[in-house]
């Protein structure tokens, strides 16, 4: 194991010197208990600029944004904003400082309106206290509109809305107060390309009224298109602060894990097209899907099959049809030859297929339960006798399938809510590894999993195919599914809008068929 | 162990850590009795063998009861229908031990089986409705705290049941050294609570669908079954508590038990059960069942009044549940 420390490489740009930065950060520290969450960061931020925040799970993005947005108070370090000491002790301190968050959960009102949402912070009022809706739709209004969401009511509510909407909510929300300081983590996760794309320009528009922007990403393409510079976090240290221009993705990567990523990243696979059908649907069709047709594919075994599409194209909602998550409206579904209807997620999974879901947290984990118990959820009947748990056999076989899947983590019984993301992914695979499926569907296998994770969990979905399993993998990251898929199948409108074979594997030609329907509809 | 590519981390001090924090909880409220005990022992009688005898025989009907109750709540639901449901389980089996020309012991028998089916009867109905309508438990069980008291008042016409055999009743006052036997039947429904809980896969999932039903429904388990079997558990130990309760005070009337789901839920909360579900413990629900018996007696004690003893009890139970945010933060740093 080698580490190359290449701390502090590029040291701030000749600009800097001239630029009195808007907020500098130095020696920031904080420790939750025996934890140490950062361990000395140093950020400055200029007018103006975009400055992107990178690195991998738990290495301290969270923590910093939340100190600087008022949520939890710094342990030691000095923060200055616009030159003067910034020392906020709630949300509402850095508000009035003029610091605007969007943060990676949502923390929309569902059951209000759009407009009540984006208002929610100053509310027009009439006398006696009453609501002027008039004044707050004509506002929600302008603020929609402004970041180019004309087509939504301002009167829905919120829980009415796709993930992808509710995303821009929020940020029209932002940046409804005085902005000095706009900070977006993961603003991208669930928005598609053309989303992300809305995004920038308004990102754009906001840096070109001076308003200085902190960017948080895992996907270092769009770090590369919309940052000016880009600092990078590693174990609760600043390590590095470069002008975007002057560093490499490999350079930025290597800061972040601290070590050199394994090629596992580009490995190419062998095609192997002689397995035997072990899931085949024919016009399987999920209740939210306007089409009558369905989707119908085969998935052999030894393949791993991608599915790509944008956001609500219906892709999730195919994976929950086939397990039985959600019965399916119409539509066959044979596995080994034979038809099935699974009327429970119970009787697919006794039929030996595994479902890794979107959400791990709502879904996937049980999170204040052990490691152990995690893993066995799926498969109690192995660890005990008449109805009686064998402690002792569970355990085993969690340090086995840990071991396998090259867990990192301290005891058996520990919380998993104690794991980085991507170890609790990981979890969630040994979940079902337990049960020995043949079918694993996963959806988003990677969402908020560091990239040396990433890595290593692509590795293990690789070395599953090759011992026959067949795997159905969901993901809105194409580079994902190109690196990993035998064959992609593309979803739009709950449909299979085409098929694209290894050889001619491209961004383009998966988006092409992803936005097929869309540009159709454009026509009308 | 053959597991030789384990990438364990520095495993033994951590190991010693969780099992500490999981011991914390029930040791922290075992430390507030402990803590109530002492102070109480400075009063006269509070630890004679006969006080003792009296707070035990206290605490036994709202143990029973509160040992369902942690089942429920574990879930994250609510059984405010136990008192009035006790009352319906009483009068049934009251009826049934006073019907004319049976031997007493073939009476007693089937009182208790009919009081125990009574209790699964409404459980069952509790659970049903609220599992298959997903309707909040607070509500189904509201509905059913009215059925049942009103069943009860229409099945006896409103009059007291008393005269059950003398062997029941004797049965009733027995002591083992001091302790009641009521009590001990209380103490064997405790080990049994925290063996299904702790030991059985049953428990496992009940703690996985509190804390996360869908991750539960999706690992394969069937959360309907379980969330009516929770509920059944908790009618039973309602049907147990009636037949104790007849058998310490010779009646059974449907007016009696007002209140106890009130009570129950207090000693399963003090006893640090989430009331979110998916965290707790039947041990815990033990503990939490003594503070308030130990509380109720130890204040009369003192020459308060029962109005104090109420103020008082409602204070430690919000303190209980503010002491458990403290603790929560504990673990979670």
């Amino acid at each position: 194991m080698e580490n190359t420390e290449t701390a502090g490489a590029s040291a701030p740009a000749p600009a800097g010197a001239v630029v009195e930065p808007v907020l500098e950060l130095s020696g920031v520290k904080k420790r939750f208990g025996g934890v140490v969450a950062l361990n000395g960061v140093s950020f400055s931020l200029r007018p103006g600029e975009v400055h992107a925040l990178v690195g991998e799970n738990g290495a301290g993005k969270s923590t910093l944004i939340k100190i600087l947005c008022g949520i939890i108070q710094r342990d030691a370090g000095s923060i200055t904003l616009g030159g003067e000491a910034y020392d906020p002790h709630t949300p509402g301190d850095a508000k009035k400082a003029g610091i605007q968050v969007v943060h990676q959960e949502f923390n929309l009102l569902p059951y209000l309106s759009v407009a009540e949402n984006i208002c929610f912070e100053d509310m027009p009022r009439k006398a006696f206290g009453m609501v002027d809706f008039r004044t707050l739709y004509e506002k929600a209004r302008k603020a929609l509109d402004a970041i180019g969401l004309g087509d939504v009511d301002v009167r829905r509510p919120v829980e009415s809305l796709g993930v992808a909407h509710r995303q821009l909510v929020e940020i029209a929300r932002a940046l409804m107060g005085e902005s000095r300081i706009l900070i977006l983590d993961e603003p991208t996760a669930t928005l598609t390309a053309r989303e992300t794309e809305r995004l920038f320009q308004i990102i754009a528009a906001l840096k070109a009224k001076g308003v200085a922007v902190v960017f948080v990403s895992h996907h270092l393409n769009e770090v590369f298109s919309i940052c000016d510079r880009v600092t990078v976090l590693r174990n609760g240290e600043s390590v590095m602060t470069a002008d975007i221009a002057a560093t490499t993705t490999d350079q930025l990567v290597t800061n972040m894990v601290g070590r050199q990523l394994a090629a596992a990243m580009a490995a190419s696979r062998d095609l192997d097209t002689g397995g035997r059908t072990a899931l085949s649907l024919r016009n399987l069709r999920h209740p939210a899907s306007p089409h009558a047709e369905g989707v119908s594919f085969d998935l052999r075994y030894g393949e791993i099959l991608g599915i790509a599409g944008l956001v609500g194209s219906g892709r999730t909602e195919l994976l929950r049809s086939i397990f039985a998550a959600d019965l399916p409206l119409s539509g066959t579904l044979e596995r080994d030859g034979q038809p099935r209807r699974y009327s429970n997620p119970k009787q697919a999974i006794r039929d030996g297929i595994g479902f890794v879901t979107e959400d791990r947290k709502e879904e996937g984990l049980i999170l204040d339960m052990a490691i152990a118990a995690n893993v066995t959820l799926a498969s109690l009947r192995k660890v005990s006798r008449l109805g009686l748990l064998n402690k002792r056999e569970e355990t085993r076989l969690a340090q086995q399938l840990g071991g396998e899947i090259k867990l990192k983590y301290g005891n058996t019984a520990d919380p998993v809510s104690t794991l980085s993301g991507g170890n609790q992914q990981k979890v969630v695979l040994a979940k079902w590894l337990a049960n020995n499926p043949k079918i694993l569907l996963l959806d988003e296998p990677t969402r908020g999993v560091d990239v040396g994770a990433k890595a290593e969990i692509y590795a293990l979905l690789r070395g599953l195919s090759e011992k026959g399993l067949a795997l159905l993998i969901v993901s809105s990251e194409l580079p994902e599914l190109i690196t990993l898929s035998d064959r992609i199948l593309v979803m739009s409108k709950h449909r299979i809008a085409g098929e694209v074979a290894r050889e001619d594997f491209s961004e383009e030609r998966i988006l092409n068929f992803a936005y097929k329907d869309e540009r159709n509809h454009g026509h009308h | 162990m053959d597991t030789t590519d384990l990438t364990t981390a520095p495993a033994g001090s951590k190991t010693i850590a969780t099992t500490t924090k999981t011991v914390l909880r029930e040791a922290g409220i075992g430390i507030a009795l402990i803590a109530l005990i002492i102070v109480f022992s400075f009063t006269p009688h509070f630890l004679s063998s006969s006080n003792v005898t009296n707070i035990l025989t206290q605490v036994t009907i709202n143990l029973v009861l509160s040992i369902g109750m942690t089942f429920v709540i574990l879930i994250g639901g609510i059984d405010l229908s136990v008192g009035s449901v006790l009352s319906f389980c009483a009068v049934v089996a009251g009826t049934v031990m006073t019907l004319p020309g049976l031997d007493p012991a073939v009476a007693v028998f089937l009182a208790t089986i009919s009081a125990i089916v009574a209790g699964i009867g409404f459980g069952l109905l509790n659970g049903l409705i609220s599992a298959w309508w997903a309707i909040p438990s607070f509500i189904v069980t509201l509905g059913t705290l009215n059925i049942a008291r009103g069943a009860a008042l229409q099945v006896t016409n409103a009059s007291t049941i008393y005269s059950f055999p003398a062997a029941f009743n004797a049965f009733g006052s027995q002591t083992f050294y001091g302790i009641p036997l009521l009590f001990l039947i209380a103490l064997v429904l405790v080990a049994i609570g925290w063996f299904v809980l702790t030991k059985t896969v049953f428990g496992r999932v009940l703690y996985g669908i509190g804390n996360n039903e869908e991750a539960a429904r999706l690992a394969g388990h069937n959360v309907f079954f379980y969330k009516v079997a929770a509920f059944t558990i908790c009618g039973v130990l309602v049907g147990i508590g009636a037949i104790i309760y007849m058998a310490r005070l010779n009646i059974a009337s449907p007016i009696i038990g007002i209140g106890f789901e009130l009570n129950a839920i207090a000693a399963v909360i003090i006893g640090g059960t989430s009331l979110s579900g998916g965290r707790g413990s039947v041990v815990g629900t033990l503990l939490g069942a003594c503070i308030i018996g130990v509380l109720a007696n130890g204040l009369i004690l003192l020459g308060l009044s029962d109005f104090m003893r109420q103020m008082i009890t409602g204070f430690v139970i919000i303190l209980a549940v503010i002491l458990d945010k403290y603790r929560e933060r504990l673990t979670k740093a």
